[in-house]
């Protein structure tokens, strides 16, 4: 994996270090020449001092004030024909003339300022040397603080670029804390709008895989239903037959047994096509648009003959305290979010018992909840009900989606599922909803 | 009183299963298997109750519903669909149908209902019985085998609307607006009286009015009480 930070980091920092050591020769180059000629300026006064008094016939003698510091100092007097007559041996030649020069002693670098001098003992050749070493170390100076200045300068270079990459690159970290904070099925697409133009065909192609992707999660829920409502004629044709069969064979125990657990795994096959169906509604999110304004106590209403059909077949009391419950949604997801809580009420409660559908407002929500007097749901198994083909037990019939599909329609209607325990000591399944402004 | 009813469905199973479930209840059947035959049949008239499949061969069951309303005809017509996306419901009550049960369904739902929607088609002032009672909405005298009852008015309005929803879950609510035209507030405890004066007045007859806890009622066929 590679980081752009890194990236552009290595690609800027060899330029700007390259622009920052020539800008630094330039300048060392530049305060070099000035400090060469002030020194040598030093060096002419000397010579033409010495040249003075040798002209006014003193001994050749350095002035006091040119044997300074750490820089050694020579002179050589030589005749015009440049016989050496005073001052140090190995004295480079002399060249007279106005400019210093560049020449050695001892193998050391010195400037060099000769001048012919006119002595009462006749014309002779003046040569005055210094070393370099009070003018190295100056030069020294410059060099160590230009080359802090540079490394001061690259590093300061360094963290803006490496600040405005990261500030650059923050509308990715933004898309990536949007992916983050999605649930498994949100396919929807990424805002493209405050997005740079840079990352725009990223985001873009990023957008097209979530529509292919949706398109091919759609066209599984699409055949899931289509299998689903295939197989209801033929399941509703099975049924009758075998309604038919068991009036007919009632005087005969074994076939009427044979026929009823027929009839069983029948009703066991049109309940899980009818679940299929409701999963795959239930995972289409919200499936027409905007939500309804609805009122649960009107949707449980609607299906009231369906529970108590059911209820009276099973022996169970069943009761209702139907408040104005408003929340907003869809119809079909609600109807099948009470009819598997409901369903599952009757499927869990032994006959004789007693199930209650409550809807209603409570505080700032909108409450639905079913009680039973069944065995309850034990709260070590609480979370894992929720799960898909997870049943309690393996005697009641079941598909084991009910409590899947009632989460997902609650969650997709902005809910929460709260399992407890009921009045009657069975369980109480309560959905929360947020209530309707 | 035998119902006449055309039933259209391609299904051969369902189809057969169809005809049995509903001639073991003293129900004509007229079979046919597509939507033309349907259309002719109903043209030709004599039917009290329709149940239409949607998907049929040739023209689907709106169109056939479509073309009976065209024709100024109020055959009540039960569509039968195997989808329940909201569109079909919607399309099939906006094209005139009365009714729609989704597949697979209880017989007994299939029943009540087409029951509903002759009755509600037929003429009025007939003899409403369940068991062994009878209502005779014309004369207003009730009886319970051969034994007439005496009911206030009230008491046969809840009664009466009770037998005209036999088998059905009716709430308090319906019940007072059923029986508003004789008084002017009847509060839900009024009619908990109402109906356990009733029940007293049926004992022995063959139904029963069970209580659904906060809801309502329903009237069903029971066996004698053994008292």
């Amino acid at each position: 994996m590679t980081s752009i930070r890194l990236q552009l980091l290595k690609w800027l920092l060899g330029p700007i270090l390259l622009v920052n050591l020539v800008l630094a020769a330039l300048v060392v180059g530049l305060a070099w020449t000035p400090a060469q000629v002030a020194f040598d300026a030093g060096l002419i006064d000397s010579a033409e001092l010495m040249a003075a008094r040798l002209a006014g016939g003193a001994a050749p003698q350095l002035p006091p004030a040119a044997a300074a510091n750490k820089d050694r100092i020579w002179f050589a007097l030589r005749s015009a024909e440049g016989v050496h007559l005073a001052g140090a041996a190995g004295f480079p030649p002399l060249q007279p003339g106005r400019a210093a020069y560049d020449a050695e002693i001892d193998g050391e670098p010195v400037r060099v300022v000769a001048r012919l001098v006119a002595t009462p003992a006749g014309p002779r050749q003046l040569g005055v040397a210094r070393t370099l070493r009070q003018r190295l170390e100056v030069r020294a100076a410059i060099v160590r603080s230009l080359t802090v200045l540079v490394a001061l300068v690259t590093i300061t270079l360094v963290g803006v670029v490496w600040l405005s990459v990261s500030n650059g690159l923050r509308p990715l970290a933004r898309i990536r804390a949007e992916l983050a904070a999605r649930g498994p099925d949100d396919l929807a697409p990424l805002p493209a709008e405050q997005v740079p133009y840079e990352i725009a065909p990223v985001v873009t192609g990023f957008n097209e895989l979530l529509d292919k992707v949706e398109a091919g999660a759609r066209a599984q829920r699409d055949f899931l239903a289509d299998m689903a409502h295939q197989l209801r004629t033929p399941l509703a044709g099975m049924q009758l037959q075998l309604e038919w069969l068991g009036q007919r064979h009632a005087a005969d125990p074994e076939t009427g047994r044979a026929l009823n657990l027929m009839h069983l795994a029948n009703e066991r096959m049109i309940r899980q096509v009818n679940q299929l169906l409701a999963l795959a509604r239930a995972r289409e999110g919200r499936p027409n648009g905007a939500p309804a304004a609805l009122d649960l106590a009107l949707l449980v209403q609607e299906s009231v003959q369906l529970f108590v059909d059911k209820a009276g077949a099973r022996n169970i009391d069943i009761g209702f305290e139907l408040d104005a419950a408003p929340v907003s949604g869809d119809a079909f997801q609600l109807r099948d979010l009470i009819d598997n809580l409901v369903d599952n009420a009757l499927r869990y409660t032994p006959a004789g018992g007693q199930v209650t559908i409550a809807c209603g407002r409570h505080g700032q929500e909108t409450l639905f909840a079913v009680e039973d007097s069944g065995p309850g749901i034990p709260a070590a198994r609480r979370s894992a009900v929720f799960e898909r083909f997870v049943r309690l037990d393996d005697k009641t019939a079941g598909s084991g989606l009910g409590l899947a599909i009632v989460r997902d329609i609650a969650s997709a209607h902005g809910a929460r599922v709260v399992l407890g325990d009921a009045a009657q000591g069975g369980a109480r399944v309560s959905v929360h909803f947020p209530q309707r402004s | 009183m035998a119902l006449q009813l055309l039933l259209v469905e391609d299904d051969p199973v369902l189809a057969d299963g169809l005809q049995r479930a509903l001639q073991a209840q003293d129900m004509y059947l007229q079979l046919v298997r597509d939507g033309l035959a349907a259309d002719a049949a109903l043209q030709a008239g004599g039917i009290d109750v329709a149940v239409l499949d949607i998907g049929l061969p040739g023209i689907d069951g709106f169109e056939v519903v479509r073309r009976l309303r065209a024709r100024g005809a109020a055959t009540p017509v039960l569509l039968l669909t195997a989808r329940d996306a909201v569109e079909d419901r919607v399309r099939g009550l906006e094209t005139g149908a009365d009714d729609y049960l989704v597949k697979p369904f209880a017989t007994a739902e299939l029943v009540a209902r087409i029951r509903a929607l002759a009755r509600r088609h037929a003429a009025p002032s007939t003899i409403l019985s369940i068991g062994s009672l009878s209502l005779d909405s014309g004369t207003r005298r009730a009886r319970v085998g051969e034994r007439p009852i005496d009911l206030s008015v009230r008491e046969w309005g809840v009664l009466e609307y009770l037998l005209q929803h036999a088998g059905r879950v009716v709430s308090k609510q319906q019940i007072i607006e059923a029986i508003l035209p004789w008084g002017d507030d009847v509060t839900p405890n009024a009619v908990e009286v109402y109906v356990s004066r009733l029940r007293l007045k049926l004992d022995g007859a063959s139904v029963a009015i069970r209580t659904i806890r906060g809801f309502g009622y329903l009237l069903e066929a029971a066996a004698p009480s053994a008292a």
